[in-house]
């Protein structure tokens, strides 16, 4: 019988034992009984010579070879018994262990899929990035024609290119939707590796030549989203900004792009730049954007992709460097020396992407590993919760092992049980976990997106996830049951049989229970700090002077290039559109801009002024063209000089408005009013008005060199932001749908984003903060409820431990406030230990957060102290119950246990 | 002459236990005996020691065991020798003696 078998057949196995061993007992007793004996004395005879009925089942069970697995059964069912016993406790525990293991796994499965998931393509390993470095932090963008150059250059290797994901407007059912599409060169699905789900994808003949292949693929979430996966889209010509392009496929499941966290909808060839209208993330030098940009040399805005494996990647960067020189020249023309030099500082290096690119990762990725050590921290202090619970219980149930030890159970065996008993709990709380988990992965998310859009991150519960909650779930079990079950050795019998199990004595005064404790303290006065300093930081930026008005101004992202105005046409719209704007009711004014106030369009150049020798940093600077109110409109504050008026327009002198930043980078002084600067020595603007800074990048950064040039001097720029200032103090919401309909009025097709307040803008470029705000006070408060409970627990039990003791002192004359207050320093002393143990910590793991924070030390003194006080105030609550209950011991009772 | 457990090696008694059933089938009780006997009264096992020999071999292979009647109508449990066991037990014999013969030597004559 295999043992497969013998597990399975234990009962008849058993039935089997006991009747073939009494055969033999009756078998013997009928010999003895044949010899001479009485039938009682032979039966006994026959017992003494088999030697102990039990113990021989015991070993022919052993020889069995199914213990194992049997003891563990009987010990798994006999500790939910005992958990059934016990509801209350049960359930506080599976909770404490199922959000600790959950939230766990979440943050596992969302840094995960955000930080260490490969692309899904063919050997992600080899592919790299091109990338320039020398410079700041370098970058990643190149020409067309420098592309070209390359692959030339480097014959046997594969590259590709691709542009930055843009929102273009796709008219399918004569209404245009917003899709997110990128350009990609036809070579790109090949050298990935993607296949198609449907159709087929691009390929080298789609970008020949500029404006040849007006086609574009899908993505299958996209495809499912958009067109329930109808085979029949296949062929069908959509327009998109205007341009109509042929649907040819639809790119294999789980494919959307090389961006981690951004989901593309469509894939467009490069050489559609221009009829699709892509003007984003540019670098131009001597070259008009208004025509096509693949055969300019100066238009630098593809970034190469190559697949080079580690071996070849020293040749290959040799071969490119050529190429690269010749893509310098150009840029080099017309600079002067200090420029040119950081020019040429600039060389080639190969990156590797196995991994995708992700600006999500940059963001998120300190905040998410705060994030991961602060749930590792709850965990640990739930496990202490659990272990110092489980042995103030084990030693209420002193008793109850002493008696099968003393009926012969081993110490290995009582140990294994225990530990069986901490392991159960373990994974039903594990069990518990997973449900936690996947819905605190989405609430994850979702704190993540910027409201807007939920964060695309495919981090679902797969293998690698549950394999991680299997871990963890086992050490927690592990950590919070050894002790307990290490205890168990040490009862001591005689003891305890004397007792009745009534009372429970000891020598020593369960340091390890005290340990634990203190040990809570200290993390939770980590966590409670953190939650304050993270807390504090999300309140300083939002409470930061941005240089512009919030909640009465107003803004809206209108997509006038993608609605296929030609320049000709713009002047008219613009009045327009002011003019409705100005007639909404409840607003004060308007204007019209081409970078919108924060967070929008940037337009960075560089400049030259007369006489003097700028660095990098001082030469560049942000630009947008805006109409004469712009500045009363979006309250930024005037300085010195004037703002522009009606009367700067195309035929008078070209004047500009800088910031305060800017004067001072440019001229080094802020009386500025009156100099000269401009792109070259010969094309020079005057300055006309100084402007305070404004944060228009995002609240953290510092504010940048602005440049406002009058919109009516740039004829044939297209607008991307309409602003209005709101009366009084509120932006009401009809002022809103006012200025939405008002829009719609001049002309329907305009598409609308964003249209909201500045102070929600604002709001959603401190999403990382705010949400690291929310979590840490979360843990905080988290934190401090599980050290309220060990607290209490700890405390109950040593009044409990010493009951007689205090008994005794009451009877002798000692007054109950007196009893009370020896529980309540008791718990003081618990916590002085824990809090100083926690403010050693404090210096070296509070200093891991300084990126993360803002305006504050990471050792701000004051949310030290307040902290402290909190697990203090806390502390000192749940011992007051104990200390209350000790107070009214009855001495009599108290004694009489003994 | 009762000999306590820990004189007879665990692998010692199986080869014993084996070579009594090869001549025929026995249950637990009737095998004590028959090792008895054959010793010639040196060799009393401990019945206890017996079964778990017993059934640690019928799990290796080596034994099966069924039930049958005995002679006095009662049902026990009958362990025979399997062609698997014959061939241990040929294999432990001749292990056996080689070391018997090993330590005889370096024991030196009587």
């Amino acid at each position: 019988m295999s043992w497969i078998s013998r597990l399975f057949r234990r009962r008849s196995l058993e039935r089997d034992l006991d009747k073939e061993l009494q055969f033999h007992l009756d078998a013997a007793a009928a010999d003895f009984v044949r010899g001479g004996m009485s039938r009682d004395e032979a039966h006994r005879r026959a017992r003494i010579e088999l030697g102990g009925l039990e113990q021989v089942k015991e070993d022919a069970r052993d020889a069995r070879g199914t213990r194992f697995v049997e003891d563990w059964w009987t010990d798994t069912r006999y500790a939910l018994r005992t958990m059934a016993r016990s509801p209350g406790f049960t359930i506080a525990a599976v909770l404490t262990l199922a959000i600790g293991i959950g939230a766990n796994t979440a943050v596992w499965s969302v840094i995960d899929a955000l930080m260490r998931r490969t692309l899904p393509v063919d050997r992600p390993e080899e592919l790299v990035a091109v990338k320039r470095v020398g410079v700041e932090d370098g970058s990643y963008i190149l020409s067309h024609p420098a592309l070209l150059n390359m692959r030339a250059a480097a014959r046997g290797t594969d590259i590709a290119a691709m542009a930055s994901v843009f929102r273009s407007y796709a008219t399918i059912d004569d209404q245009p939707e917003s899709v997110l599409s990128q350009l990609v060169t036809g070579n790109l699905f090949e050298m990935l590796g993607v296949r198609p789900l449907a159709g087929r994808l691009l390929t080298p003949n789609d970008d020949v030549a500029p404006g040849g292949g007006p086609v574009v693929v899908l993505t299958e979430s996209f495809w499912e989203r958009r067109f329930g996966r109808s085979p029949s889209v296949i062929g069908r010509v959509i327009r998109v900004n205007g341009t109509p392009v042929t649907v040819i496929g639809v790119a294999a499941s789980g494919f959307g792009g090389l961006i981690v966290g951004q989901s593309v909808d469509m894939f467009a060839p490069v050489t559609m730049q221009h009829e699709l209208k892509y003007r984003m993330n540019a670098a131009s030098w001597n070259a008009s954007t208004d025509r096509p940009w693949v055969p300019q040399m100066g238009i630098s805005w593809l970034t190469l992709i190559a697949r080079v494996p580690e071996a070849a990647r020293t040749a290959v960067m040799t071969q490119l460097s050529g190429p690269f020189r010749n893509y310098q020249e150009q840029e080099l023309i017309g600079r002067d020396s200090a420029s040119r030099a950081d020019v040429l500082r600039e060389r080639l290096e190969l990156e590797p992407i196995s991994r995708g690119f992700s600006p999500l990762r940059q963001s998120f990725g300190d905040p998410l590993r705060a994030l991961m050590v602060s749930v590792a921290l709850i965990l640990l202090i739930a496990c202490a919760n659990l272990a110092g619970l489980l042995l103030a219980r084990g030693a209420a149930r002193t008793h109850e092992i002493a008696v099968r030890a003393s009926l012969g159970a081993r110490s290995g065996r009582l140990v294994r049980q225990a530990l069986t008993e901490s392991l159960t709990l373990a994974a039903i709380g594990g069990l518990c976990g997973l449900v936690v988990a996947h819905w605190s992965t989405a609430a994850l998310l979702k704190l993540a997106s910027n409201g807007i859009r939920a964060v695309p991150l495919n981090a679902t519960l797969d293998g690698r996830v549950l394999l991680f909650a299997l871990a963890i779930t086992l050490g927690a079990g592990l950590l919070f049951g050894i002790a307990p079950a290490l205890r168990v050795r040490r009862v001591n019998l005689y003891e305890s049989f004397k007792t009745g199990g009534r009372v429970v004595r000891g020598g020593h005064r369960l340091p390890l229970g005290r340990l634990l404790v203190v040990g809570q303290v200290a993390l939770s006065l980590l966590l409670v700090v953190a939650a304050g300093v993270f807390v504090r930081t999300f309140q300083n930026l939002l409470n930061i002077d941005a240089g512009f008005e919030r909640e009465t101004l107003v803004t809206a992202r209108l997509d006038v290039r993608a609605t296929g105005y030609d320049p000709g046409r713009l002047p008219g719209l613009y009045d327009r559109l002011l003019s409705e704007a100005r007639a909404v009711p409840g607003v004060r004014s308007a204007s019209l801009s081409l970078g919108g106030v924060a967070m929008g369009l940037q337009l960075i150049s560089e400049y030259v002024v007369p006489g003097r020798t700028l660095t990098r940093e001082q030469r560049r600077a942000q630009e947008s063209y805006v109409t004469p109110d712009y500045f009363a409109t979006t309250g930024i504050r005037l300085v010195a000089g004037r703002v522009f008026t009606d009367r700067d327009d195309a035929n008078s002198p070209k004047v500009v408005v800088i910031s305060r930043t800017t004067a001072r980078r440019l001229f080094g002084t802020d009386s500025v009013i009156g100099k000269r600067f401009g792109y070259s020595q010969d094309a020079l603007w005057e300055v006309v008005g100084l402007v305070a800074d404004v944060r228009a990048n995002s609240l953290r950064e510092d504010p940048p060199s602005m440049i406002f040039k009058p919109l009516a001097q740039e004829p044939r720029q297209y607008i991307t932001s309409i602003e209005v200032r709101a009366v009084g103090n509120t932006a009401p919401a009809p002022v809103i749908s006012g200025l939405r309909n008002a829009i719609a009025t001049v002309d329907k097709r305009l598409p609308v984003r964003d249209l909201v307040t500045m102070e929600a803008i604002l709001e959603r470029g401190l999403t990382r903060e705010r949400m690291v705000a929310r979590l840490a006070g979360a843990f905080g408060l988290v934190a401090l409820l599980l050290a309220a409970i060990g607290l209490y627990g700890v405390i109950s039990y040593s009044v409990a431990r010493r009951t007689n003791e205090m008994g005794v002192r009451l009877a002798l004359g000692a007054s109950p406030a007196a009893i009370a207050w020896v529980v309540l320093r008791e718990q003081l002393r618990t916590m002085a230990i824990g809090l100083t143990v926690g403010a050693l910590l404090w210096f070296p793991v509070l200093g891991l957060t300084r990126r993360l924070l803002y305006g504050l030390s990471p050792h701000d003194p004051t949310v030290l102290g307040v902290a402290t006080s909190l697990l203090l105030a806390v502390g000192l609550l749940a011992g007051l119950v104990p200390a209350m209950r000790a107070a009214r011991i009855d001495p009599i009772e108290a004694i009489r246990a003994q | 002459m009762a000999q306590s457990r820990a004189d007879l090696l665990e692998g010692t008694l199986d080869m014993l236990v084996m070579r009594a059933l090869a001549d025929e089938p026995l249950h637990g009780y009737a095998l004590v005996h028959r090792l008895k006997l054959t010793s010639g009264g040196r060799l009393t096992v401990p019945h206890g020691s017996l079964y778990p020999s017993l059934h640690r071999l019928e799990n290796q292979g080596v034994l099966k065991a069924d039930w049958r009647l005995t002679d006095s109508g009662r049902e026990a449990k009958f362990y025979r020798l399997t062609a698997k066991g014959r061939k241990r037990l040929d294999a432990d014999v001749a292990q056996w003696r080689e070391l018997s013969i090993a330590i005889s030597l370096i024991l030196g004559p009587a």
